[in-house]
């Protein structure tokens, strides 16, 4: 069974702390979620039509039936019965119309939302989107652009049909009779004031329903993956109480957030009610026509119909406009690193390479495989000195790093969670700018070169490998899109990929992805690190590759991982004679450091880290922090 | 998809009140509605003839009040009903989960998705298709029969059209399904696009192949528009069609009401109530329709869920083991002491002569799915002491730790264990204080948890985080290296009541001398439960009382050996298990 479409995002994109500075992107340039485009006006108006020909068609059949009642010669009726036609033809006519006019409209704004929301994301990518699950983030923004277009056709329209028809209905009534005119008014202006009102206690309450899915949803998850875990040390009660813990609040919010559509469907009522006992009664002494009478009479019933889609409606706008402020937070953000040399260089440009077509990584352009970097640096050696970072500005994640890579080597990075090993790789992957000390790459600072060009050197493996709905090959050549199949295929082997490979019913051929064959955990993480290889890419820094997978497939993989550099001349580049990749890996398990040349322990942010060289036998689970160089402050806090 | 399924009330009995709720408000509304039709049509009389108006203008807006009343209460109703059959479901389905075999679950990506998204599906479809459809179930047959009372001409004519709706909607649906299941298809590949690129993102972003993706999206998103409408002409075109039947419907009963009044064969108010009333019989029945997008996936996914809570035809278990929370729970009524969790150990149990011993007899065990035995006649023998298992990767160290923890049932033979606590390769920590991670199987006491805390040499650790024992971890034990996680699961075990204790790779995170401390923590463990541990690394074996070398099922069983070390097929040579 395939995921289903959430009917809330459960995950909320969470934008990282408000101390990180908004960028001057201005607000006019996205417009607000409730003003409508050129074609949901068009569609509204039709959508009016189509209300406005189904309150006419009651008022009028009131009439007819009324002057029928009066037995008239049956040729007077004949102009009322063709009116009723028209009005119940027009109806579902317009209606259809209408349809197919907004969702038109909203198809067209989704493609252009979408398009300009991915362009603010790419600058903001990966540092912006939180530190993990990065990818439940992104879906959240899908989601929530969904539901802001979807406020095009479930709000502006049915808003701005309702105005119409009523707007309609006031000035027709008025022209028959201004008290009844009156009356209409004034069950306008009630709707109004009641559909405000359902907005507003909609609102009020969207923020704790989404915590409490959001929590309802992370102990689910939780009981529903990790249930053998779980019940291995007794705690699966524990766990159902949880559950029970997490529905409580979810059962007492959507009630509470329920009194919003409730109030507004009774009040509706009560003013239609009241609409129609006050038209009957001013009706009765009017001086017109009997049928005229009665038409009056069926006009506000008639409004009841049409007022009815206006409770979804506020819902629908309170929810958009939830969605539209989470997906403000996370594009406002100014991005983690600045390309103040971008320009500079129009040789960068070219290190841009171009995208493929329709699939990731269709290669059809000649000059997107420009293996970039060669002639910018001198060399691959990475060093660092006293390098710090922060992600908010306001607390130091990555305490003052020394770091000497030279070209080739491999680097063990470790230390506890949150001692800003994941930092340090986001500095060198130039996703993250550094707050103090310098950066060199082949002795080059690298804040003086075009952000583009450090980049195109340094490949990134991190703990989710995305696997693209493309074929393997495709996959694969996205890192490089001139290699051709005897590199993706070194590659493979290389990352241990051989038995998947050879157990393809297409070969490289086969798609994989959401729409094709699943892959393993372990098959993932060296699919992402056979990327890595076919990019060629002279620095390889892997974040946790192993993280998700069990000790004996995670040592297997590193095991492969580190043998990808370490014979010089027979593996390399994809099988060229280019030097071997430098790698750095984090990692916070044990297994397999003793494979890498160096072993890096980084330390709580208000301490230093100490690097050690050969064998790894530095690298231990300490439990003593005491022989780090502190400055006093408070070493654990985080 | 069944509009109904009422296997929904006979395994998630706390449905039951909700939809019975639902259905009552469903015909109350239904009533009001029809009466309303009288009291508008004297109203109208009233209005015409110039009559007394407060008799029907009261029973008028006595009717609208009640209708308001009732309007709200369906709203409060369908989301409670809403979010009681979500949470039912969901409570019922991980529950289930939590009392099968491994192999009788979903894989976890698709289990994760039914017990979030699937039962989160299933709220909409409580709160808004199920009293939809009440409602085409009352109020149609509600406005049929009153009609029939006022004027059976009228209901003739209702009666005959209205199977058309259903009919036509048939026939359209055919007619076009072809193409329509082609152009979904489609569509599911182009939408499923921008989530695949957004998704992958931060991939294209590394290889400087994100920003030409914007071009791709903008046309793939402007295909996805065409093939959306293409698909939407037809789905609203049908929609439109059975409007029109139904408004032709209405204006035939209009029709026949008019032209019987021009000749006076029919007073005003009949012909008042028909005319509002023949509508009544045909939205209902449209809006079904309308709501069945909304319901869909909740209708497929609780479809799904339905089908994992029937109770499964009894594998054949063989096993005797109880599953760990019977075990427990059997352990904690039998004997109130065992709560305590140290006088659990030692003192009681083997004191109390309670020590279990574990047999394994004869047991094949091979994964669901999988024609290949993983396990095969595996016969196993453990008493007090420490047993260590050996074998090389893949070989079912730690399936057969899932089978002594009765995780999983074995396809043949008989596995008998006294209750366990098994640590696990990752173990469960959860958010939360270290307390709570501690104490999430058993309680105990502050003293208590440091005793423990201090076994294993972590103590200082917790000590010096802000909080001590009520330091939040976070996720996955934020803040601790894994070793630190892997001495708090040791910890949780040490203080852990059951008799029989189950290690996987107690030591895969630490260095040499942790290691070493770690086996002498569990070699003291050792000496008052049975103690059964799955490694890879040496500084076991130096303790171990048994040792058990698995090999590769088509290979010959297994080796049950007395007195570990310099045992032949041992993984590492002689020499260098001697060092300690």
């Amino acid at each position: 069974m395939s995921t289903f479409p959430t009917p809330d995002p459960g995950v909320e994109v969470i934008a990282h702390p408000t101390s990180v500075p908004a960028s001057p992107r201005t607000a006019s340039a996205r417009g607000r979620v409730w003003w409508p485009s050129a074609g949901t006006v068009r569609g509204g108006l039709l959508g009016g039509i189509a209300t406005a020909s189904g309150m006419a068609l009651t008022a009028t059949s009131g009439w007819l039936i009324v002057r029928a009642s009066e037995q008239p010669v049956i040729l007077t009726l004949l102009t009322a019965i063709v009116a009723v036609r028209a009005f119940g033809m027009a109806r579902p006519v317009f209606r259809y119309w209408e349809r197919l006019t907004s969702h038109d409209a909203a198809l067209a704004m989704l493609a252009e939302r979408r398009t300009s929301a991915y362009e603010a994301l790419v600058p903001l990518t990966p540092a912006r989107l939180g530190r993990r699950r990065r990818s439940d983030v992104l879906t959240g923004v899908v989601d929530d652009l969904t539901d802001v277009v979807d406020a095009q056709v479930r709000v502006a329209v049915p808003v701005i049909s309702t105005a119409v028809a009523g707007g309609l209905a006031i000035v027709l009534t008025m022209l028959l009779s201004l008290p009844v005119g009156l009356v209409m008014l004034g069950l306008g202006v009630a709707v109004c004031l009641i559909s405000t009102l359902a907005a507003y206690l909609e609102s009020r309450s969207l923020p704790e329903l989404l915590a409490a899915r959001a929590e309802v949803t992370r102990v689910s998850e939780l009981m529903a993956s990790q249930s053998g875990e779980l019940r291995a040390v007794g705690g699966w009660a524990t766990a159902l109480g949880w559950l029970d813990e997490a529905h409580a609040p979810l059962d007492r919010v959507t009630r509470r957030i329920s009194a919003g559509r409730a109030t507004a469907a009774s009040l509706f009522l009560v003013a239609v009610g009241a609409a129609v006992a006050a038209t009957a009664v001013i009706a009765q002494d009017l001086a017109v026509s009997t049928p005229v009478k009665a038409l009056l009479v069926l006009t506000p019933v008639a409004v009841s119909e049409a007022v009815t889609p206006l409770v979804d409606a506020m819902r629908a706008l309170a929810r958009a406009r939830g969605s539209e402020h989470r997906i403000d937070a996370l594009l406002d953000l100014a991005p983690a690193v600045a390309d103040e040399a971008a320009g500079a260089d129009d040789e960068a440009a070219v290190a841009d390479a171009p995208a493929p077509g329709d699939d990731p990584g269709h290669a059809d352009d000649p000059t997107a495989g420009t293996r970039p970097g060669h002639t910018a640096y001198a060399s691959s050696d990475v060093r660092a000195r006293a390098l710090t970072a922060s992600w908010t500005g306001d607390r130091t994640d990555l305490a003052p790093t020394d770091l000497d890579v030279p070209a080739g080597s491999r680097v063990a990075v470790t230390g506890p969670n949150g001692s800003g090993k994941s930092t340090l790789l986001a500095v060198l992957a130039r996703h993250l700018d550094p707050s103090g000390g310098t950066y060199l790459l082949g002795g080059t600072d690298v804040l003086h070169r075009p952000l583009e060009e450090t980049r195109g050197h340094i490949a990134v493996v991190d703990d989710e490998t995305h696997v693209f709905a493309t074929t393997l090959r495709n996959n694969l050549t996205l890192a490089r899109p001139d290699a051709d199949d005897a590199e993706v295929g070194r590659a493979l082997r290389a990352a241990g990929l051989t038995d998947l490979l050879e157990g393809l019913p297409d070969g490289l051929d086969t798609t994989l992805g959401s729409s094709g064959r699943g892959l393993s955990g372990g098959e993932r993480a060296r699919l992402g690190i056979a990327r890595a290889h076919v990019s060629g890419r002279p620095v390889v820094l892997l974040d946790e590759p192993v993280a998700h997978l069990d000790p004996p497939t995670a040592r297997a993989v590193v095991e492969d991982l580190t043998r990808l550099g370490s014979a010089p001349g027979t593996t390399g580049v994809a099988g060229t004679n280019a030097p071997a990749q430098t790698i750095i890996m984090v990692t916070h398990r044990d297994d397999g450091a003793d494979l890498f040349d160096q072993v890096l322990e980084v330390r709580r942010p208000s301490g230093t880290m100490s690097a050690t060289t050969a064998g790894g036998t530095d690298l231990h689970d300490s439990t003593d922090h005491t022989h780090d160089r502190t400055n006093g402050a408070d070493r654990r806090r985080r | 998809m069944k509009p109904f399924d009422p296997r929904l009330l006979r395994a998630v009995p706390a449905a039951r009140k909700p939809v019975a709720v639902l259905a009552a408000t469903g015909v109350a509304g239904g009533a009001a509605t029809i009466a309303t039709a009288f009291a508008l049509s004297a109203v109208v009389v009233a209005v015409v003839e110039g009559t007394d108006l407060v008799a029907p203008l009261a029973w008028l807006l006595g009717l609208f009040a009640v209708r308001a009343v009732l309007a709200a209460a369906t709203e409060r109703v369908a989301a409670w009903a809403g979010v009681s059959v979500s949470s039912a479901l969901r409570a019922a389905l991980l529950g289930r989960w939590g009392a099968v075999d491994a192999d009788a679950r979903l894989e976890p990506g698709a289990a994760v998705s039914l017990a979030t998204a699937g039962t989160a599906a299933v709220e909409p479809y409580a709160a808004r298709f199920l009293p939809t459809l009440v409602t085409a179930a009352v109020v149609p047959v509600l406005a049929i029969g009153t009609l029939l009372v006022v004027d059976w001409p009228s209901a003739l004519v209702v009666v005959l059209t209205l199977p058309l709706l259903p009919v036509f909607a048939a026939l359209i649906g055919k007619s076009t399904a072809d193409s329509t299941e082609r152009r979904w298809a489609a569509l599911a590949s182009l939408s499923g696009h921008f989530l695949d690129v957004v998704r992958g993102l931060p991939t294209l972003v590394t290889y400087g192949r994100a920003r030409r993706q914007a071009t791709t999206i903008r046309e793939v998103s402007d295909r996805h528009r065409h093939a959306t409408m293409e698909t939407l002409r037809i789905a609203f075109l049908s929609s439109a069609a059975l409007e029109l039947l139904a408004t032709i419907s209405v204006a035939i009963v209009a029709v026949t009401v008019g032209l019987r009044l021009s000749h006076g064969s029919m007073t005003l108010g009949a012909g008042l109530v028909a005319i509002l009333l023949a509508p009544e019989a045909y939205w209902p029945v449209r809006r079904v329709g309308a709501e069945y997008h909304v319901a869909a996936d909740g209708a497929v996914a609780l479809d799904v869920i339905l089908a994992q809570l029937e109770p499964t035809p009894a594998a054949p278990r063989s096993s005797s083991t109880p599953a760990p929370n019977a075990a427990f729970d059997a352990e904690l009524t039998g004997r109130t002491t065992r709560s305590r969790p140290n006088a659990a150990f030692g003192g009681v149990a083997l004191a109390g002569g309670r020590v279990g011993e574990v047999r394994v007899v004869g047991v094949t065990y091979a994964y669901a799915g999988s024609p290949a035995a993983v396990l095969r006649d595996l016969d196993l023998a453990a008493g007090p002491g420490l047993t260590v298992v050996t074998g090389p990767s893949g070989v079912g160290k730690s399936t057969l730790l899932d089978l002594l923890a009765g995780l999983r049932s074995p396809g043949s033979g008989t596995v008998e264990t006294p209750a366990s606590h098994y640590v696990t390769q990752r173990p469960f920590l959860a958010t939360g204080s270290v307390r709570s991670a501690l104490t999430i199987g058993h309680p105990a006491t502050d003293d208590q948890l440091w005793e423990a805390l201090r076994a294993v040499e972590v103590d200082g650790v917790v000590a010096a985080l802000p909080g001590g024992l009520s330091a939040d971890l976070g996720d996955d034990g934020f803040g601790l290296s894994a070793g630190q996680r892997q001495r708090l699961a040791l910890a949780r075990a040490w203080l852990s009541p059951e008799t029989l204790l189950l290690l996987d790779e107690p030591t895969a995170h630490l260095d040499p001398e942790g290691a070493e401390h770690v086996a002498a923590v569990v070699a003291e463990l050792a000496e008052r439960r049975v103690v059964v541990a799955v490694t890879h690394r040496d500084e076991l074996l130096a303790h171990a009382d048994h040792h058990l070398v698995l090999a590769a099922a088509d290979a010959s069983p297994v080796e049950v050996i007395p007195g570990a070390p310099s045992l032949p097929g041992s993984p590492r040579p002689a020499g260098e298990e001697g060092d300690r």
